[in-house]
């Protein structure tokens, strides 16, 4: 019985002019939007490595010169993008795309693409992400608003239900045959984007392509069926048909375009990150009375005494380590603990706002699936937080290296003060410094961050299906 | 008639539950918005100052070690000195005598003071550093730091009133209108009006402008409001010639989807529902496709210069000038004869040196980055031609350009502060490089940043192509309709 009345459902929508036109706009959309996708995520990467590799090749081309000047010159950190990022850029363009790393300072990335695009950029980034997320709830909503509506206007309800068939199998075979629809919509080009994985073996370029495509795919589907049973149980519970489509239209703006900005300004309101100048200063100042509210200087004085007793000197001349470079680098382990705290703060506040935003999706759907599907394509903020960690820690590791090299190198400069006299390195020292890699978080990582926000739309489809059974089980059959 | 017709359509509106529920909706968006307008703006001035207040501290800080210095020097009778450049406390004069130490290690903020209307159209003014650090250096060095924000909020965009007026307000405005004859068709009443001496036009005309009336009123009313509850600078006259701006292109824009609805109920040859689905694909299209795709090809026929290219080649430059140190210094003080150090030919101290390389390397950047600046307003000025294609995306422009938030202000505030930067780098080089020690008293002779405002004209002018596309595309869509009219059906077949 099911299957008839998905059939028929079927046959009526495919033959509905809604659907010729609402299935070519998203098909013409959803292809370009896959191949636009593609060819920035070539272009970009394409830059990317080429400028990693640049300034790889800078860093050790730099001219020969004293190492800890060698780590005042540093390197850039520039943020590579997995696969999936073709089909969802998540935040790609509004987070810097570099990092500098130099001696003394941890710098926040720089290069925002969308400083150096038109404004018409805000108005968002047509991606496949995108589409299925804005355009197919839409699709779903136009196709499915007159499923019940329709047949009470035209008084066929009472006589199909007459016919012996139950409110259930209705409402089933109704979802069936809606469902049927949008996929001849939606699964060709979805396959046309898995072919150009494929083509590109790309398959096995990150760690669990094929887990991560997978429940990708999984979240769309309940973000899908939820919209497909929110329409049904619209469309049985509505007087008519155009009362129906004004609520599923009003909920769909509600989830997919005010909701987004709306949590945005909220989690802001609860979890308040600092701006720019802000920051600086009050990091500034920290770093200037110290971690602790001693003073960097007078723990330089304290430390310089511990080492005089340790080697059991009394001048620095006599020192066996080269003073000046064991003073930057301890300079350097006294302001880090500053550094950590303070871009620590950035990055958890940034957590925070996005986790709060995951939980306004008990009313908009859209914000757990937005969050699932850029954390599987890895173009959210836990890469963006592992990517300026692992900046960190080599610009850690850079400092380290040449102010260790020079406190051993230059033993015998301690105590000359000279403009003319002082070590000098050349490539092959740089060299003990490894290029930069960015090691993207484990699979397993990225999914435990996404568990809650698959239960919140298991949740939704369990609620939507909920009220798709109780609207048709108490719907009228004749218009009022 | 259209009296009698007006106040009848008013009433019956004012009956319906729907349009209540519409104004209540817009009167908390647009609430929402004002509140969060507000933060936003409060926040980019809250921090321009924290960032100025910081390194004015640290001038004052150097100013107070040289008027003790002054005060020492006097009581005993000896030289006001120059010190040399070092990182730790020591002995001699202090840090604040060397004009080269206060020019190059502590900063000048400078600030792009916000509109009376920034907190309505946050626009770009949430990516652009609207406060800039001046010192000794070079430009990029100085334009090199972003506005950091959530980028999750950054790319969902702001909850501004802009948003209100662009998104949702034409929601609100196809709500009250998709049935506007289709629905009075479905109940039979519209034949039993057409009976009386009113004509279809007439009818049509009061109905439009009655929703119309209700709904700028409404409109304007709540602007008004948040402008008076969030904007600034409200006694200047500056002010008020934006709202206005901000005015003619709400009620251009709304007029445009009223006419819109208009044209779907006259010439759609289904019912209600079929309106209804055919106007919302038509906000769909107009207000989200339209602009996504306009942003697809403009970027990618006219693609933005990339960063990560300007970083590579900013680094050879460097590089460049850093292996020709030696011989830059030497050029250097060839350049400048008048300031080799008396009896110390080869004096370097690392400010001389990172001042010479400095110079060079800015001599080399200097070209780099004016190419890509001249790349990037070039794909600009490209993808502004694309704004006709959605009333969307020129309402935007047009509400960026009256609340002062577009990317043109910015920019040129960037040419302001980069003439300052000059200003200020030569100032101090020109004192360090004499060796000459910096007084107390010269503290208040630092050059000092005024903005100058961008004459409202330039702003006017910019807005002006958006305005007149917007009332374009309304004269079109209005003028449609006028047809159809004649051969509209009164009853439902």
């Amino acid at each position: 019985m099911i299957t008839t009345i998905a059939r028929k459902e079927f046959a009526e929508i495919v033959r509905d002019g809604r659907f010729r036109w609402t299935a070519a706009l998203v098909v013409l959309l959803l292809v370009t939007a896959l191949l636009a996708g593609w060819q920035r995520y070539a272009a970009y990467s394409a830059v990317q490595a080429a400028a990693q590799g640049a300034t790889n090749e800078q860093w050790l081309k730099q001219g020969d010169k004293n190492p800890h000047t060698a780590a005042h010159y540093g390197n850039y950190a520039f943020k590579p993008l997995g696969p999936l990022a073709f089909f969802d850029s998540g935040i790609t363009s509004y987070a810097g795309t570099a990092v500098f790393m130099e001696a003394h300072k941890q710098n926040f990335a720089i290069g925002r693409p969308a400083n150096d695009t038109s404004s018409i950029a805000r108005f968002g980034e047509l991606n496949g992400a995108m589409i299925l997320q804005v355009l197919l709830p839409l699709l779903i909503v136009f196709l499915g608003f007159t499923a019940f509506a329709a047949e009470r206007e035209s008084g066929t309800l009472r006589q199909v239900l007459s016919t012996g068939v139950s409110r259930g199998s209705l409402l089933w075979g109704k979802a069936l045959g809606l469902g049927a629809a949008v996929a001849v919509v939606v699964v060709p080009c979805l396959l046309v984007g898995g072919a150009v994985i494929a083509a590109a073996g790309l398959e096995t370029a990150e760690e669990g392509m094929a887990a991560r495509t997978a429940l990708v795919a999984l979240a769309y589907l309940l973000y899908a069926a939820t919209f497909l049973f929110l329409t049904l149980a619209v469309s049985a519970w509505a007087r008519n048909a155009r009362a129906a489509l004004m609520v599923m239209v009003g909920f769909w703006a509600f989830t997919a375009f005010i909701m987004p900005k709306a949590a945005g300004e909220l989690a802001k309101a609860a979890h308040p990150s600092p701006a720019f100048g802000t920051f600086m200063a009050e990091m500034k100042a920290h770093q200037r009375r110290g971690i602790d509210g001693v003073s960097p200087f007078a723990k330089l004085g304290r430390y310089q005494g511990q080492l005089f007793r340790q080697y059991k000197v009394s001048r620095v001349e006599d020192l066996p380590l080269y003073w000046t470079a064991v003073r930057m680098q301890k300079l350097e382990e006294i302001d880090q603990p500053v550094f950590d705290l303070h871009y620590g703060k950035v990055r958890d506040t940034y957590l925070a706002q996005r986790r709060l935003q995951d939980r306004i999706g008990v009313v908009a759907p859209t914000l757990p699936l937005r969050s699932i599907s850029m954390g599987l394509a890895g173009t959210d903020l836990v890469q963006q937080s592992r990517f300026m960690a692992d900046a960190e820690a080599f610009r850690h590791d850079m400092v380290f290296k040449m102010n260790d090299y020079l406190s051993k190198a230059a033993v015998d400069l301690n105590g000359v003060n000279s403009a003319s006299r002082f070590m000098i390195a050349n490539e092959e020292v740089f060299a003990i410094v490894p290029p930069f890699r960015y090691e993207p978080p484990a699979f397993a990582d990225v999914l435990a961050e996404q568990v809650p926000n698959f239960a919140l739309l298991g949740a939704w489809l369990a609620a939507a299906v909920g009220l798709a059974v109780l609207a048709t089980r108490r719907m009228d059959l004749e218009a009022r | 008639m259209y009296r009698l017709i007006m106040t009848h359509e008013a009433r019956t509106l004012a009956r319906t539950g729907s349009l209540w529920a519409i104004l209540a909706l817009l009167v908390a968006a647009i609430g929402f918005a004002a509140w969060s307008g507000a933060r936003a703006v409060d926040r980019q001035v809250r921090a321009a100052t924290d960032a100025a207040t910081y390194e004015d501290g640290e001038r004052a800080r150097m100013r107070a070690e040289t008027e003790a210095y002054a005060a020492r020097v006097a009581a005993s009778g000896g030289a006001y000195e120059f010190a040399t450049v070092r990182h730790s406390p020591g002995e001699g004069p202090p840090q604040g005598t060397n004009a080269g130490a206060v020019g190059a290690e502590t900063s000048v903020w400078i600030a792009l003071p916000p509109t009376g209307l920034a907190a309505l159209a946050i626009g770009q003014s949430d990516i652009q550093l609207n406060y800039l650090p001046v010192k000794m250096g070079t430009t990029l060095e100085m334009v090199k730091n972003l506005e950091i924000e959530n980028p999750v909020s950054l790319q969902a965009g702001a909850f501004d009133i802009a948003f209100v007026i662009i998104f949702l307000l034409p929601i609100f405005i196809l709500a009250i209108t998709y049935d506007l004859l289709s629905s009075e068709r479905e109940r039979g009443t519209l034949a039993m009006i057409l009976a009386h001496p009113v004509s279809l036009r007439a009818l049509l005309a009061s109905k439009i402008a009655a929703r119309a009336g209700i709904v700028l009123a409404v409109a304007l009313g709540l602007g008004l409001l948040a402008l008076l509850a969030v904007g600034t600078a409200l006694d200047a006259g500056e002010t008020w010639a934006r709202f206005a701006v901000w005015c003619v292109a709400t009620v251009l824009y709304s007029a445009f989807w009223f006419a819109l609805a208009v044209l779907v109920n006259v010439h759609g040859r289904g019912g209600s529902a079929t309106n209804g689905t055919i106007l919302a694909g038509a906000w769909l299209v107009l207000v989200v496709i339209v602009p996504t795709l306009v942003s697809l090809v403009a970027t990618t026929v006219y693609p933005a210069p990339s960063r990560m290219d300007l970083v590579v080649a900013a680094r050879d430059a460097q590089t460049a000038g850093e292996l020709q140190m030696q011989q830059s210094l030497d050029r250097f003080y060839s350049d400048h004869l008048d300031y080799v150090p008396v009896g110390d030919q080869r004096a370097m101290d690392f400010l001389t040196l990172s001042q010479a390389n400095a110079a060079n390397i800015e001599k080399q950047l200097l070209p780099l980055y004016a190419e890509f600046r001249e790349q990037m307003h070039r794909q600009q000025a490209l993808v502004r031609r694309f704004q006709y294609f959605s009333p969307a995306i020129m309402m935007q422009l047009a509400l960026n350009e009256a609340s002062g938030t577009s990317a043109e202000r910015y920019e040129d505030f960037l040419d302001q502060a980069f003439r300052f930067r000059t200003q200020w780098n030569d100032w101090f080089a020109s004192r360090f490089l004499r060796r000459e020690a910096l007084r107390p008293a010269d503290y208040d002779r630092f050059p000092r940043f005024e903005y100058a405002p961008e004459p409202l004209p330039a702003a006017l002018g910019r807005a002006a192509p958006s305005l007149a596309g917007l009332l374009v595309a309304l004269l079109v869509v209005a003028a449609i309709p006028a047809g159809g009219l004649r051969r509209y059906e009164v009853a439902a077949r």
